[in-house]
């Protein structure tokens, strides 16, 4: 158990070479050990430097104009999302903003969590579709309002007229409009990360589009094909990248079990089926500079 | 000798401005850093007298070579006016194209050996004052072309004339570095134990010290010094005169120990370093360091202290490296040598980046296998200001946060106390770094605190960790989402996400399995997500 190798762990270790066998099924490695420095390294080189001009007669102790010390930056951890931002504020706006809320079934990114609880009920709950037929299911998107509509139509002429939305409201597209959008960005190559034009206008700040699940079936598809499909693009990726613990494997765990405890889930939106394939989350256009 | 306040410019002339000058010093620091990296770094001292120092070289190259041809031939002849002919010749001789034209000339080199060894003690003055003018050549042609004054240069370096033997040896100094030819032959000589016992018979002229101790690192420098020069360096008294040498004298200022401090740190980096450690340079450089830090933190901004700080740190750091765990509190002596070196990396952390790396650098290597260590940093309120330097890139944060590591993975009390002193909230903001090194460190650093006590555990969800570690999950890089991925398994199952019941029903109807059919089924999933 992990407690009782932990205590071994804390043990304050002797030499280097008396390493415990403590790193069997942990992805941990760092252990405390001394760094030698040889004479050429580079972390000497401002100080051979410093001393040579010394030597040369250009010593001066006046503090050069540069400033040469740099504080480290923030990047976003979203694989593919190359954003980098100087201050906390930064990282934590624009992950709120684009990550946090995200529909992992067709990497929509909704700026609250209610938004997404109705596009995920809306465009990816075949049982919604059903019992729309019969029932009253598109909530009104005005957070206390409480209506319920028989179309998105009747919602969206409710939003117009008693809540004075515009007819344009990017967080009220139906799923026809959205297949214009997907075609569009079948067409273009997608590695690059770099967010474009038509999807800003059209959709509006919050929601990203991702091109590798463009082909996604949207009706007529059963559930249990789309996940496996998915689920291959996906995990494909992952596990060429030499992961075996962790992530995928969680992953599978979940999709596989309909008798095993689900493993634990997380206050992320995204749900189980992880799907973070190359060309996942984009970011803004214009960002400064990319992850190391 | 070198007086540090008097910043001189080898290529200003007057006229030039302040920024000309600094544009100067730039371009040149460029050429060294170019040099250091074609493992070419070479550095010659050119010992002027006062007058010498007064007067400008002013005269144009073609009456300068012209000067030199006919003052050779003047002084083929001897007479009164030798000396005077022999003062001229130095001053002409600090031209490069002079230099050359000197020694093409045929037994000019015979004649400037003849007046260095000759009965006349003020032309041997000027003879040498000559040769040295030579070593400071920058063409590499000219240094061979004096080795038939070299062992002559060294029978003198016995000698009693303080001045005579600072302008042998550094002479020599400007001679090592220019071919192997001149190394093989000064070495054949006998350079190396020439130079201890000038620096144990001279060891209270400090003037005589700091030459040595340049000429010295000078041939510690050489590209194959490992196999020839530093176990015959070791082998001989230099070791313990370098060390007895250390601590700078106040009135002299730092040169001698500046000097000293490089050969020990090129001797520190070899691989024969333990022979340092039997005499017992580590506690002395450390006892320095520490009295040197202490100055520091006093308010102490004396001029130059940095060019005797870093070999210091340096031979502190290399020495840690190879001293068996056992002799390590014998070995550094007083523990409190952390308050100097935290004391240092403040104080140089905004002006001398790269030495505030170093620091951290010597303190990783401290905390590294020494408990005692760790305990010091805690109880002498030394860990907060470490917590601040995170925010610094180019190496620092990294090494600080290596220093934390090494403290938490000493003993779980300690790891309670860096969580009390707020290592978990600096820990949210470093997880989010975009320098990868620090997240994976990070990490590593979350794991051991995590596993300490449940109390920290709570405290990190308190801050919002576990969202935090849920990001990570989809970083790109492997070794950060198995570390992330872990810890919220095993560490962090046990704390309800706000939101577990929708994700549950998400799950519910996009795992694949059974198709729902049953109606009580049914009716449930729309109770609740109704």
């Amino acid at each position: 158990m992990y407690c009782g190798f932990s205590e071994e762990y804390m043990k304050s270790s002797g030499n280097t070479e008396e390493q415990e066998p403590r790193h069997g099924e942990l992805p941990f490695s760092f252990t405390p050990q001394c760094v030698h420095l040889h004479r050429d390294h580079e972390l000497f080189e401002d100080g051979d430097i410093h001393r040579h001009m010394y030597l040369q007669d250009l010593y001066t102790s006046e503090v050069d104009d540069k400033p040469t010390l740099s504080v480290s930056e923030f990047a976003c951890h979203i694989s593919g999302c190359s954003a980098v931002f100087s201050a906390l504020e930064e990282y934590e706006h624009h992950y709120n903003s684009l990550h946090r809320h995200v529909c992992c079934s067709c990497r929509r990114s909704l700026p609250s969590a209610r938004l997404l609880d109705i596009h995920i009920q809306e465009w990816h709950d075949s049982l919604f579709t059903i019992l729309a037929q019969r029932q009253d299911m598109y909530q009104c998107l005005v957070e206390g309002c409480g209506q319920k509509f028989r179309t998105s139509k009747h919602r969206k002429d409710h939003l117009i007229r008693i809540h004075k939305y515009p007819p344009d409201f990017r967080f009220d597209k139906t799923k026809k409009d959205k297949g214009i959008r997907e075609t569009k960005r079948l067409q273009q190559k997608d590695t690059n990360m770099e967010v474009v034009d038509d999807v800003c206008e059209s959709e509006g700040v919050c929601e990203v589009m991702c091109g590798v699940l463009s082909d996604q079936p949207e009706q007529g598809e059963s559930m249990e094909t789309h996940v496996s499909e998915e689920e291959a693009a996906c995990m494909a990726k992952p596990a060429a990248t030499e992961e075996h613990a962790g992530l995928s494997a969680a992953v599978h765990g979940n999709e596989c079990s309909s008798t095993e405890t689900l493993k634990p889930r997380y206050s992320y939106r995204v749900p189980s089926t992880v799907c973070f394939g190359h060309g996942s989350i984009r970011g803004f256009r214009g960002r400064r500079g990319r992850r190391k | 000798m070198w007086r540090l306040n008097k910043v001189r410019h080898k290529a200003g002339r007057q006229g030039d401005s302040l920024e000309e000058l600094r544009l100067k010093r730039r371009e040149h620091e460029k050429a060294l850093r170019q040099a250091r990296r074609d493992r070419q770094l070479v550095s010659k001292r050119l010992l002027l007298t006062e007058d010498e120092e007064q007067s400008e070289v002013t005269m144009d190259t073609t009456s300068g070579e012209q000067d030199v041809v006919s003052l050779f031939h003047k002084l083929q002849h001897s007479g009164p006016e030798r000396e005077a002919h022999l003062k001229a010749l130095s001053k002409a001789l600090r031209d490069p194209s002079a230099q050359l034209t000197f020694i093409k000339q045929e037994n000019s080199m015979h004649l400037l050996v003849g007046l260095l060894t000759g009965s006349d003690a003020q032309c041997r003055l000027q003879a040498v004052q000559c040769l040295h003018k030579l070593s400071h050549s920058p063409h590499t042609n000219v240094a061979p072309a004096c080795l038939p004054a070299t062992p002559y240069l060294l029978t003198y370096l016995s000698g009693q004339s303080t001045k005579f033997t600072e302008l042998c040896l550094y002479t020599l100094g400007n001679l090592c570095p220019d071919s192997d030819a001149v190394k093989e032959k000064l070495l054949a000589q006998g350079i190396i134990p020439a130079l201890a016992s000038c620096i144990e018979n001279q060891r209270y002229n400090l003037a005589v010290v700091e030459a040595v101790g340049f000429t010295l690192s000078q041939l510690l420098q050489a590209k194959d010094a490992a196999e020839k020069i530093i176990p015959m360096v070791l082998a001989s008294s230099l070791p313990s005169s370098l060390l007895s040498v250390l601590t700078p004298d106040p009135k002299f200022g730092l040169a001698p120990a500046i000097e000293c401090a490089w050969c020990l740190h090129y001797l520190a980096c070899s691989e024969y370093s333990r022979e340092l450690l039997a005499h017992g340079a580590l506690l002395q450089c450390s006892s320095l360091l520490l009295s040197l830090g202490g100055a520091v933190a006093e308010g102490n901004r004396e001029e130059g202290l940095e060019l005797l700080v870093c070999p210091l740190l340096r031979c502190v750091g290399n020495l840690l490296s190879i001293c068996p765990v056992d002799s390590l509190s014998s070995q550094v002596g007083d523990v409190r040598l952390v308050v100097s070196l935290c004391a240092l990396l403040q104080t140089y952390i905004h002006t001398q980046p790269a030495l505030a790396r170093e620091t951290a650098w010597v303190l990783n290597n401290l905390t590294a296998h020494s408990s005692a260590v760790c305990s010091a940093l805690l109880t002498l309120s030394l860990v907060p200001g470490l917590i601040q330097l995170l925010p610094f890139s180019q190496g620092i944060n990294t090494m600080v946060l290596r220093v934390l590591a090494n403290i938490a993975h000493k003993k779980k009390e300690f790891c309670v106390q860096l969580a009390r002193l707020g290592l978990l909230s600096t820990l949210c903001a470093t997880l989010k770094m975009a320098d990868q090194e620090m997240v994976t460190l990070s990490l590593e650093v979350l794991f051991v605190l995590l596993v300490s006590r449940p109390q920290v555990a709570d405290e990190f969800v308190r801050q919002g960790g576990v969202s935090l570690l849920e990001a990570i999950q989809y970083n790109s890089e492997g070794e950060m989402r198995q570390r992330a991925a872990y810890l919220l398994e095993h560490h962090l199952l046990s704390y309800p996400s706000d939101c577990t019941v929708k994700t549950f029903i998400r799950i519910v109807l996009f795992v694949k399995f059974v198709p729902i059919q049953n109606s009580g089924v049914t009716n449930l999933i729309c109770f609740v997500a109704g």
